[in-house]
């Protein structure tokens, strides 16, 4: 089956790798005295550098990888495993516009609304995905 | 949609993998239609008759609520 518009297998990893390691650059940069430009928008930002420049390190780096993750090939893409991600994408919109409208119902803060639709659709994407992949496989071992 | 893949493969004597490799799919996807979890493109239904040399509504059957 042609799968196009995925990434290689082993863009996966590259994935985890960049979700993990902006864990430590935002925790080294939040402690030698760099904020979260969603924080605190009233401050004039240069692009390209500093505070910009830390949030592209951390934030998008974290998009970027989970990204990677949900959308990179299974070893054997087949109509099955389609058919699985177009059903984990559906909910994740849902879920996504859920908790888009009623965090624009409720909360006053476009600015972590942004970075929860960031990141929502993708993990939701990727946990449903993963998870409906993981019974499959016991199904299969349950079987022999 | 019912089929009996389950029983042309113990007459031809092939593994669900084997079936796998044959059409090109996962073995998890064979394991699927084989329980009716999942309902193949035409496509692979075609794929899976000819594995078999058999007609393609002599491997898979439309139920009363199809």
């Amino acid at each position: 089956m042609k799968s196009r518009f995925l990434f290689p297998y082993w863009c996966r990893y590259l994935g985890w790798g960049l979700a993990i390691a902006h864990v430590p650059i935002s925790v080294i940069g939040r402690m030698n005295g760099m904020f979260n430009i969603l924080d605190d928008q009233s401050r004039n930002l240069s692009l390209f550098a500093g505070e910009h420049l830390f949030f592209m390190c951390t934030a998008l780096l974290m998009t970027l990888g989970l990204f990677l993750v949900a959308f990179a090939k299974e070893k054997i893409e087949d109509e099955q495993i389609w058919q699985i991600r177009l059903d984990s994408l559906r909910w994740s919109i849902y879920i996504n516009y859920l908790i888009l409208i009623i965090s624009l119902v409720f909360i006053n803060d476009t600015g972590h609304i942004l970075e929860l639709n960031l990141w929502v659709p993708l993990i939701f994407f990727i946990i449903r995905f993963r998870w409906i992949i993981f019974r499959l496989n016991q199904s299969l071992s349950r079987e022999g | 949609m019912k089929n009996n893949i389950r029983v042309e493969r113990a007459i031809k004597n092939i593994s669900q993998g084997d079936l796998a490799e044959q059409v090109g799919v996962s073995r998890q996807t064979i394991n699927s239609i084989e329980s009716n979890k999942y309902v193949p493109s035409t496509v692979l239904a075609l794929k899976i008759s000819r594995v078999f040399g058999k007609a393609l509504e002599d491997v898979f059957m439309l139920e009363e609520e199809d």
